[in-house]
């Protein structure tokens, strides 16, 4: 597709100079906790990590198959509360807890992507948000297994032969996982999944016509997406040591596509650069006070509206087509492969 | 007798659902997006109620339309800024904007009318008649009746009009509908602002019923009564105003069976389970969109 791409000119001098410039960001990364010295600003760095795994779990689902979920937040829940009520309990280290967190988000991921990834797109909308309602009031009510509105307190951190985690261990911890993840869904952005996905994303019927198993792939993708929520959400419990219902609510799922979509839906960097903004934008904008949420709301429409494909936004069917002098009308009904680009 | 007092209730209840619904249920059908708006659009409307009743005169019917003209009006300048721009995009975009108008009118609204709840006075409140003993109050009747008639008033548009055959053309196929000389941007345009002032109705309805007036009270009714709208087909006024019924009744029978706790997912859920079996809704259309 980039046959002639025009880019900025810090853009490209970024690019040519990328691997210092790589080298540099990671060490900055790893000397973080030496640079601020401060217990608070590692704790934005470790939310900012969280975040930064969900949104590109997010953009699994939403940017590279072009599916809806509005739920995401349920999953990131289920994997919270299934690694504390195993460590609570049962008293299972986080090493045990964080993989079966991620496998209970990703059966359940399975459960509902079967149910409704052979029906209308707008389905797996509707029953991924009815899914969160229903994660968060059964969280609430089953007071005698998940302490309903209490939440679980006390949930240990992570030991490692008799070591107990300290602030700047949880960091690595987050880092390590966020490379992990960005690694893992780049590596899945041009394996064969991957193209199969952006495959369907575009366009389904060929997508099928080519022998791509559409419902498959679909089941597939979905379930990495949940499974990966959920290893965020173990890492969450043990980190942040409580749980409750309020951290996964509707909003939360809003917040998450909000990253993905702001940032660039079906990029790379985008949902990493979603996350940031959306993590540090409260901590910056503190100030605010009571307007904080307004602005938030007005810069999130005011850039979509700019530029719907979101800040880093990839080519293809989250931009708008070639911009010219046609009405969007005038666009819609071109021929399909004959002057649009879609 | 709790029987025939949970129906009424569940009727009561289902009128603010299905205006909802139609809401989504409008904006589906021409745009082919999820109005996540829809909430906010229905407490604005409860608060231009609000203060029509409190600051210009004590009258039900004033204040409803006052709503559904603020729910037109907001919808309007919506669909200009936003919507209008974002026509041929992919419809993520919308979406996202649907999310954050929300955020942004439910904020502007906290900030500007504060967060607390405000109480809205009461009307109606005698009993009407009786139905083997279980009262029935003036109000429930007139939000019944208004519900009602503002059903047939948006029938009789759709079906009778010149703008209404032009709804039902642009959400049938956008582009057909253009070749035909048909101006799809301000169908679309005005299709949006219907579906704010039913909303907004929705809202004062609502205002009036709990008694109750706040800037966040748009989030619980918007998501259920989205699910009444996926329920009914999602692009079907009729199947809208089924789903909202339906959902009413169900939810009011579900707390008396199962619990309270569990108010507000019992419709998701018997939802749900029936789109499982019948995924385009009870009165869907049978096309795949």
């Amino acid at each position: 597709m980039k046959l002639k791409s025009i880019r900025p000119a810090f853009v490209s001098f970024v690019l040519r100079y990328r691997v210092p410039f790589a080298i540099l960001l990671g060490v900055l990364l790893v000397a973080y906790p030496w640079i601020v010295r401060n217990p608070y600003l590692l704790r934005v760095a470790t939310n900012v990590g969280i975040a930064i795994i969900l949104a590109s779990s997010l953009n699994i689902i939403i940017g590279f198959s072009g599916l809806f979920s509005l739920g995401h937040a349920a999953f990131y829940g289920i994997g919270a509360y299934t690694s504390a009520l195993l460590a609570t309990r049962l008293g299972v280290p986080f090493w045990l807890g964080f993989p079966a967190a991620g496998i209970v988000a990703g059966l359940f991921g399975t459960f509902i992507g079967f149910a409704t990834l052979r029906l209308r797109a707008v389905f797996l909308a509707f029953t991924t948000l009815g899914f969160g309602e229903i994660t968060r009031i059964v969280i609430l009510n089953w007071r005698d297994f998940t302490r309903g509105p209490l939440g679980i307190a006390g949930i240990p951190v992570p030991r490692l032969f008799g070591w107990s985690f300290t602030r700047e261990a949880n960091y690595y911890l987050i880092l390590l996982l966020c490379a992990a993840v960005i690694l893992f869904v780049y590596r899945i952005y041009h394996s064969r999944l991957g193209r199969a996905l952006i495959a369907i994303r575009e366009d389904e019927t060929a997508a099928r016509s080519m022998g791509i198993n559409v419902f498959g792939y679909k089941i597939l993708a979905f379930t990495i997406a949940c499974t990966i929520a959920g290893l965020a959400g173990s890492f969450f419990a043990h980190f942040q040591r409580y749980v409750s219902a309020d951290s996964f609510v509707a909003d939360e799922s809003f917040r998450i596509i909000t990253m993905v979509a702001l940032g660039g839906t079906g990029s790379i960097t985008g949902p990493i650069v979603g996350a940031m903004i959306l993590e540090l934008f409260p901590e910056v904008f503190g100030f605010l006070a009571g307007y904080r949420q307004v602005i938030y709301g007005a810069v999130l429409i005011t850039v979509i509206v700019l530029k719907p494909g979101g800040i880093v936004g990839v080519k293809g069917v989250f931009e708008k087509p070639r911009a010219t002098r046609r009405s969007w009308i005038a666009q819609a009904l071109l021929p399909r492969f004959n002057g649009g680009t879609r | 007798m709790l029987f025939v007092q949970q129906l009424i209730n569940g009727i009561a209840q289902g009128s603010l659902f299905a205006l909802l619904a139609i809401s989504f249920a409008i904006v589906y059908g021409v745009m082919r997006l999820v109005n996540f708006a829809t909430g906010s659009l229905y407490m604005i409307g409860a608060f231009s109620g609000f203060f029509i009743v409190r600051y210009v005169v004590r009258d039900v019917f004033v204040a409803i339309f006052a709503g559904a003209v603020a729910g037109y009006i907001v919808a309007f300048v919506l669909e200009k800024l936003a919507f209008k721009a974002l026509r041929g995009v992919a419809r993520i975009a919308s979406l996202i904007c649907t999310i954050g108008f929300s955020v942004f009118l439910n904020e502007l609204a906290a900030v500007l009318f504060g967060s607390e709840v405000k109480s809205m006075p009461a009307f109606y409140g005698q009993t009407a008649f009786r139905i083997t003993g279980v009262a029935v109050s003036w109000l429930q009747v007139v939000m019944v009746a208004t519900a009602a008639t503002v059903l047939i008033i948006l029938q009789l548009f759709i079906y009778k009009t010149k703008m209404g055959l032009a709804i039902r053309t642009v959400s049938l196929d956008y582009r057909t509908a253009a070749l035909m000389g048909i101006n799809v941007d301000r169908t679309i345009s005005i299709a949006f602002s219907i579906a704010g002032a039913m909303a907004g109705i929705a809202g004062v309805l609502a205002a009036v019923y709990y008694n109750a007036v706040a800037f966040n009270m748009g989030n619980l009714p918007g998501l259920k009564s989205f699910s009444a709208a996926v329920f009914g087909g999602l692009t079907s006024i009729p199947g809208a105003i089924v789903g909202g019924y339906l959902l009413g009744i169900i939810e009011n029978f579900g707390v008396q069976i199962i619990s309270t706790g569990y108010r507000d997912i019992i419709g998701f859920i018997v939802l749900v389970a029936f789109l499982l079996f019948r995924p385009r809704g009870i009165l869907g259309r049978k096309t795949s969109m």
